[in-house]
């Protein structure tokens, strides 16, 4: 045969062959060029949405209460799926198209989670309208779900709800006398009534708190009050004014009050009181609760299947506020079996409800994830079943949110100093000219308006640290911040005491679904003469 | 004495479709799957610092190591741009009717190394905080065998020149300093 024949024939059985392993590689490429795509995107518009569940929330004097937080979620989901609709426009999908493919968006909260995904619509005859109806399939949030579980060992039966910290609720019976108490787990605790201490560093135990506001007048006049007086009672803020009457804010509009407070606040100490009490409590009435005897509160299946430890029991090694204290070991556990089991079935559910055929599954997270979950308020969302060339696409996110009112974590205190700034508590080169400590959220910056002008203030004028706060090239990375602060008092006695009264202070001046808003307010109040 | 000629030819031209082209094509690939490599590497690697906020030089280290496996020299660009709203909040006490603008500051990979370099045998990490934008850009700096043999046959020779490329960047959203 002729060179030019064999050379035909080779080129007859090559050519196909590169042809196919050309276009199959690219084919891949492509494959993950948009995959990786859809992960930035789904990211984004995960970071939109909680930047939105934010924004609202700071801005809104009531986003505490559950009614105006499930408004402010349905924004941020709204937010979320515009996001989506932006990123994708280009790929031809819209947001009612996009929407088929998120089984579904989790918010984690304080002490519950919500989930937003579809349901059925159940109602009476005679709540039907046009818009409802009974059997409808709706996309909206599920009711919350609390971070809970069942112990029941004979004398005790009680359900206990955790939350993001050591504040644990218990409702049931104890040798038959129905309970009902919440409070903070903490250990070290010392000093009396009057004079706390905490890890041996004094508490301060009244403090006057000040910050700059600003108001809408009842004549629709904008009012600027420096420094002015203030108390924190169950999430909401009252403010002194000059000629000394108190005031709180609603929708940036000013609320006289016909009571007056107390400016000399003690809310830390009460916080320290409340939860060396409530700890005792718990240690004399619940010692003997183990892991094992933790059940799901509806199907009764144990939870902790592979450890058995006494949950609440005073250790010599560990505080119970430590991290790695087995109450802490425990909480996340029921934190995580909680998320895990009602999203999964949120998730698998959604086959009822869509038309894309994609085998909706809830994808395994990682432990690094589940860490951030825990200790943050988060969004996590899903995206599964869009066709991506080679493959299904299959991503989920995790978005946490720092700053927000929801919670008081340990590291959500910032210090100011004089030289105007303000600091994270473990900046190492912090000085030790410390003028107070604030939650994170008081530097971020309010809006009010009165229809016609809207102004932006912030509460504490000063300046983000450089090292701590824009970049964060001198924040220590402690396990346990705890005993960081606590070892820190010998050189810098002022930041750590501050530190400890602005934490007790802020976890107690927070909003709880649980407090008595009548109660909380009496104890602030000045008996009127 | 016209036969030999065409035979010489034949050879030739036989020898080039025989060797070279398989070679340029598998060589093709193999630069394909470089760039599958590098870009799937890249992409996790950004993902990892930004959902995490931190750089180590573990961290580092391992993504320069997988993206060498591809038997290429890399010159990997990052670039970390830090949020800072200070300038925004000036503006806005002093004028409070308007939203200050935040401003990003840039960190290039050489400021990048210098934080996350081991001191003293003490290793570092560079925490960013939600907000911040963090990218990376990688390109093949040696010429691969497949644009070896393309300029032995047509000359795409020019000073930045590249054929495995990957970038990718994102906002972090998470902070990396945790307490």
């Amino acid at each position: 045969m002729k060179y030019q024949s064999l050379a035909v024939i080779f080129i007859i059985i090559i050519l196909p062959i590169s042809m196919i392993l050309t276009a199959y590689v690219q084919n891949q490429v492509k494959t993950i060029e948009l995959q990786t795509s859809y992960d930035t995107k789904l990211t984004n518009a995960t970071h939109d949405a909680l930047n939105a569940f934010q924004l609202n929330a700071i801005n809104s004097s009531t986003s505490d209460l559950a009614n105006s937080k499930i408004r402010d979620i349905e924004a941020s989901v709204n937010t979320f799926f515009n996001s989506m609709a932006t990123h994708f426009n280009m790929a031809g999908y819209n947001k009612d198209i996009l929407q088929e493919y998120v089984p579904a968006l989790v918010y984690t909260m304080y002490d519950g989670f919500y989930i937003y995904s579809p349901f059925t619509n159940t109602l009476d005859a005679e709540d039907e309208g046009t818009s409802y109806y009974n059997g409808q399939r709706v996309y909206g949030l599920k009711p919350y779900i609390f971070y809970s579980a069942r112990y029941n060992t004979g004398n005790v039966d009680v359900v206990i709800t955790y939350s993001l910290d050591n504040y644990i609720t218990v409702q049931g019976t104890i040798g038959g006398n129905p309970v009902d108490r919440s409070g903070y787990l903490l250990d070290n605790i010392g000093g009396t009534d009057i004079s706390r201490t905490y890890r041996g560093v004094p508490i301060t135990s009244s403090e006057t708190l000040t910050e700059d506001v600003k108001v809408t007048n009842t004549d629709g006049t904008i009012q600027q009050f420096d420094n002015c007086t203030y108390v924190k009672i169950n999430g909401v803020k009252y403010y002194k004014d000059p000629t000394g009457t108190w005031f709180s804010i609603l929708n940036g509009e000013r609320y006289n009050q016909g009571t007056s407070f107390k400016e000399q606040n003690d809310a830390a100490l009460r916080y320290y009181n409340e939860a060396s009490d409530f700890t005792s409590w718990v240690r004399s009435n619940l010692n003997d609760l183990r892991s094992s005897d933790a059940v799901d509160t509806v199907t009764g299946d144990r939870i902790e299947t592979t450890a058995d430890y006494y949950i609440f029991r005073t250790d010599s090694n560990k505080s119970i506020e430590d991290n790695d204290s087995n109450f802490n070991e425990h909480r996340r556990a029921i934190i995580r079996y909680s998320i895990e089991k009602n999203l999964s079935i949120a998730i698998a559910n959604y086959n009822n409800y869509t038309d894309v055929t994609t085998d909706f599954q809830m994808p395994e997270l990682l432990e690094y994830e589940w860490d951030k979950i825990i200790n943050n308020i988060s969004i996590i969302s899903f995206m599964q079943g869009l066709s991506i060339g080679g493959k299904i696409y299959n991503g989920y996110t995790i978005v946490t949110n720092t700053e927000s009112e929801e919670v008081v974590s340990t590291d959500s205190i910032y210090i100011r100093t004089s030289d105007g700034q303000y600091h994270k508590a473990a900046d190492t080169d912090i000085g030790t000219n410390i003028t107070g400590a604030n939650l994170n959220t008081d530097f971020e910056r309010k809006t009010v308006t009165n229809g016609e002008q809207t102004l932006y203030y912030y509460p504490h004028e000063e300046l983000g640290c450089y090292s701590s706060i824009v970049s964060q090239t001198n924040v220590e990375v402690t396990n346990n911040i705890y005993e960081y602060m606590a070892d820190k008092y010998g050189d810098n006695p002022t930041l750590v005491s501050s530190y400890f009264t602005a934490l007790g202070r802020e976890r107690y001046s927070m909003y709880r679904t649980h407090n008595n808003p009548e109660e909380e307010l009496s104890k602030f109040e000045v008996a009127s003469p | 004495m016209g036969d030999t000629l065409i035979t010489v030819v034949a050879i030739i031209l036989a020898a080039i479709l025989m060797f070279v082209f398989p070679l340029m094509t598998m060589s093709d690939r193999t630069d394909d799957v470089s760039q599958l490599a590098v870009e799937t590497a890249t992409t996790e690697f950004v993902d990892d610092v930004r959902t995490t906020g931190r750089l180590s030089m573990d961290k580092y280290s391992s993504f320069v190591e997988t993206i060498s496996a591809t038997g290429n020299t890399y010159d990997v660009e990052m670039e970390a741009q830090i949020l800072d709203e200070n300038p925004g909040k000036k503006t806005t006490q002093a004028e409070p009717n308007k939203i200050g603008e935040n401003v990003y500051y840039t960190m290039y990979t050489s400021q990048i190394m210098d934080a996350i370099n081991p001191t003293n045998g003490q290793t570092r990490t560079l925490a960013l905080k939600e907000g911040d934008i963090f990218s990376v850009n990688v390109r093949n700096t040696n010429t691969t065998l497949s644009q070896q043999l393309k300029n032995f046959f047509y000359s795409v020779t020019g000073n930045d020149t590249y054929t495995i490329a990957a970038e990718h960047a994102g906002i972090v959203t998470a902070n990396g300093a945790g307490n």
